[in-house]
């Protein structure tokens, strides 16, 4: 554990002076997160001044529910994004291999030996936007902001693993890009309130597909009265995700190292 | 089209919750026809693949055999990405139009040619953007993330998210005074019954003085790009 | 003498798809595959002295890559066993993965966009190393290498004669008892592929580590291995030292030599083989092949000749040997799968 954290700052110091090497790329990826928050503002920003409720959430808790999917959007897109993004390239190439050859779990480093470190930027301004809007609800209780501290790291956890076990398919076939496709649009489902969907369809996304848990369970810890049960199955829940994950990826290396050349 | 569903439920979330049956003055059938067309429009209107290949080539250096051939690099890949945009058009058409006739959206498939000559001819605009960055290449390593940041820029300003005469003024008439809302509300706008046939002249208008603007900022671009190149025969 | 690596009929074979030609037996491909099984391995076994440096020559395709692969772990058998170290190397235990390293000559494992410092400083946490110490030996290593002046630059800006050293310093850092090294010379030119053959041999002299080496250029095999494995199609073809090999193989020598007058008529010297060697009248150089047996019975003949002012015998050289031993390997092997 000591080791893998020691590891771990190593990581992050080397993807920060790597990070620097390019100037110009920090800025236009902090840019990017901005013209992507930008417009999930906009859209609902815009609806709101046509109509009062948007699956029975009011503007004010709708841009509480962007905070908290900017924020965790961001820590995903520092810790694992580039990771799991790069990492069919990584197999194509031949450079699992390499990883493979090390005595350190390769999930592991697969998975966070990279770090977006430009996006802590992007976490400073989601951030930002969260307190701001938290700030202008009439009745909210801060000692919410603890529920936070686990129910963003199982968001997280659910982001990560399910982007993980689809990434993994790419040890299995070699183009994956279609799979690729098929998980943003899942992702794109978690990022809108859970209750704008028909009911079948949440209650997948609160199961099998967990991506309300991404946001909508989090930002509910804040808006609502607290749902003890929801919120310890998505704590559950998220742990047996990763490992889901885990076993998935036990399964990925068995299917390369009987199949690859 | 898992995009365009998504988009699907949130508009009827909207109306299930409003109070009234029209939001800015169109029924709920117009928005969901709206977001099915503005998905499929989105994807012809907006350049990944062919905008990648020109910086990777001018990354690795490999331009040198475009540099010698006939056609300019501008122009090979313009035809190219044309006839890659001219295939996939033709196929995916197929989606919105069998789901809006399916569900009896409004769509009106007369008004269908002219809308892809205006998006077809915005596609030069586009083209011309990708030389602009593709361009900056010359100049520095990993030009790929402003590609990414161009197009989010693009789609927020294109109009996909929410029919752009549903956000207030002043930024209303800023939004169409760009050439960008060309790429999905003035031919979604047109062939969903929001807009009049005035304001698709308006888009080729539009679209043919930022080609003067922007061809002429890309041939300064590519010139020095160019010579920074040759000058450092790299 | 310790062994340190053994196998025992160990193979590896693989299933691929032949992807048909046509629109309509892609359509058929679709539902009814057919796998083709190539054999990547036939079963071998062998044993590596502890110490040792065997060099594994083959075509491409022949099954180098796939026989360290198997002994570095990265894939499983098909059939058969392997000890390295006394672990069975498809476990990946860390123990063993903390003894061993695998340099594949055209993978970096170093990061693109830092300092190889900065990249040996996160492969010295990876292997539990002290800090300290993994700095001395870095500067050592590059010492050797005469490299320390780019230890502070971006991989990215290094060339690729200096790439392979910092690579190569990366995977002797934790001081591995096994080092396979892959195509380690690969594209470089000839002073980096001098620097580095040398550095190799130092290195194993002074440390003692086990190695398999795989190589293109016969310079690196013949210089530094103990042992020489050949291997084509999948087959160990041969096992055992290199001047065995050369002087196994049917390997014609040339004898150079030169008269001071031009010959005035044709003459025959006599060899085992029946016509004996002709040499034509009017000429004065000459270059005749012969092989090894004969050489005694022709040099007794041509040293008698009147007017001899050169003579030379031309080593056999190992690159040519190994090439046409692989040429009259694949010719066989052709032949014996047409009938």
């Amino acid at each position: 554990m000591k080791k893998y954290l020691r590891l771990y700052s190593a990581f992050f110091k080397a993807s920060l002076i790597a990070d620097l090497e390019y100037r110009a790329n920090f800025l236009t990826r902090i840019a990017t997160d901005i013209f992507w928050y930008l417009a999930q503002i906009v859209t609902f920003e815009t609806i709101y001044r046509h109509t009062n409720l948007i699956g029975g959430w009011t503007v004010e808790q709708m841009r509480v529910f962007l905070g908290v999917l900017f924020v965790v959007d961001a820590f995903y897109m520092i810790l694992f994004h580039d990771n799991l993004d790069r990492m069919s390239e990584r197999v194509r190439k031949g450079e699992l291999d390499l990883l493979l050859a090390k005595p350190v779990n390769s999930q592991f480093m697969l998975s966070c030996q990279r770090l977006g470190t430009a996006m802590i930027g992007n976490l400073l301004i989601g951030t930002s936007w969260l307190v701001w809007s938290l700030s202008q609800l009439p009745d909210f209780q801060v000692l919410n902001l603890f529920w936070l501290l686990v129910l963003i790291p199982s968001g997280l956890l659910v982001v990560y693993s399910c982007r993980f076990i689809f990434s993994s398919t790419a040890v299995i076939f070699t183009r994956s890009e279609n799979l690729m496709y098929l998980w943003f649009q899942l992702y794109k489902l978690g990022m809108r309130p859970d209750s704008i969907y028909v009911p079948w369809l949440r209650i997948l996304l609160l199961t099998i597909l967990p991506m309300a848990f991404i946001v909508s369970i989090p930002a509910r810890s804040l808006l609502f009265v607290p749902d003890y049960a929801l919120f310890a199955w998505a704590i559950f829940w998220s742990l047996g995700l990763l490992y889901v994950s885990h076993l998935f990826w036990k399964f990925a290396l068995k299917f390369y190292s009987s199949a690859s050349s | 089209m898992c995009t365009a569903l998504i988009e699907v439920t949130l508009w009827m979330a909207v109306f299930a919750a409003a109070k009234t049956e029209l939001i800015g003055g169109f029924p709920k059938e117009s928005y969901l026809a709206y977001a099915i067309w503005a998905a499929f429009m989105a994807r012809i209107s907006v350049s990944w693949m062919y905008e990648f290949r020109m910086i990777e080539e001018i990354d690795s250096g490999s331009i040198n055999h475009l540099l010698v051939r006939p056609f300019t690099f501008f122009e090979y890949y313009l035809s190219q990405m044309m006839g890659y945009k001219l295939v996939t058009t033709l196929f995916s058409l197929i989606v919105p139009f069998a789901v809006s006739t399916a569900f009896d959206l409004p769509t009106d498939a007369t008004k269908l040619p002219i809308v892809l000559l205006l998006v077809f001819y915005y596609l030069i605009l586009v083209h011309i953007l990708s030389l602009i960055v593709a361009s900056i290449a010359f100049h520095l390593n990993r030009v790929h993330s402003m590609t990414v940041a161009k197009n989010l820029g693009l789609w927020l300003l294109s109009g996909e998210l929410v029919p752009l005469d549903l956000i207030p003024s002043p930024y209303k008439e800023t939004l169409l005074a760009l050439p960008f809302c060309n790429a999905v509300y003035i031919p979604v706008g047109y062939i969903t019954g929001r807009l009049g046939i005035e304001q698709v002249y308006a888009g080729f208008a539009s679209i043919t003085w930022s080609i003067l603007i922007f061809g002429a900022l890309s041939v300064v671009m590519w010139r020095w790009g160019i010579r920074k190149y040759v000058g450092t025969g790299a | 003498m310790e062994i340190a690596i053994k196998t025992e009929q160990l193979s590896r074979t693989f299933k691929s798809y032949q992807k048909p030609e046509g629109l309509l037996n892609s359509i058929k491909g679709f539902w009814n595959r057919q796998y083709t099984e190539k054999v990547a391995l036939a079963p071998t076994s062998f044993e590596i002295e502890k110490g040792k440096i065997v060099g594994l020559v083959g075509g491409n395709g022949a099954g180098k890559t796939t026989l360290l692969k198997l002994l570095s772990g990265l894939i499983h058998p098909t059939s058969g066993t392997a000890q390295v170290l006394g672990f069975k190397p498809w476990e990946r235990k860390p123990e063993f993965l903390r003894q061993m390293s695998i340099l594949l000559g055209q993978k970096n494992q170093l990061w693109w966009d830092i300092a190889p410092l900065d990249s040996f400083a996160m492969l010295a946490e990876i292997y539990d190393l002290d800090k300290a110490k993994a700095k001395t030996k870095v500067s050592e290593l590059a010492e050797l290498l005469d490299c320390s002046h780019v230890l502070q630059t971006q991989l990215r800006r290094l060339s690729l004669g200096e790439r392979m050293k910092m690579e190569l310093i990366g995977s002797l850092l934790h001081e591995p008892k096994i080092l396979f090294l892959d195509e380690p010379t690969i594209g470089l030119d000839i002073v980096a592929q001098t620097v580095i053959r040398k550095f190799i041999g130092d290195y194993v002299k002074e440390k003692g580590p086990t190695v398999i080496l795989t190589s293109h250029y016969m310079d690196d095999i013949a210089k530094l291995s103990d042992q020489l494995f050949l291997i084509s199609q999948g087959q160990f073809v041969y096992q055992g030292t290199v001047q065995g090999f050369v002087s196994k193989s049917q390997m014609q020598q040339k004898i150079h030599f030169a008269l001071a007058e031009k010959l005035n008529q044709d003459l025959v010297l006599k060899s085992s083989h029946p016509e004996g060697i002709s040499l034509k009248a009017g000429q004065q150089e000459f270059i005749i092949s012969v092989d090894q047996e004969n050489i005694p019975q022709l040099m007794t003949q041509i040293t008698q000749l009147s007017g001899l002012s050169q003579l030379r015998i031309e080593e056999a050289d190992f690159e040519e040997v190994i090439h046409q031993f692989m040429e009259a390997e694949s010719r066989l092997r052709k032949t014996r799968h047409s009938n």
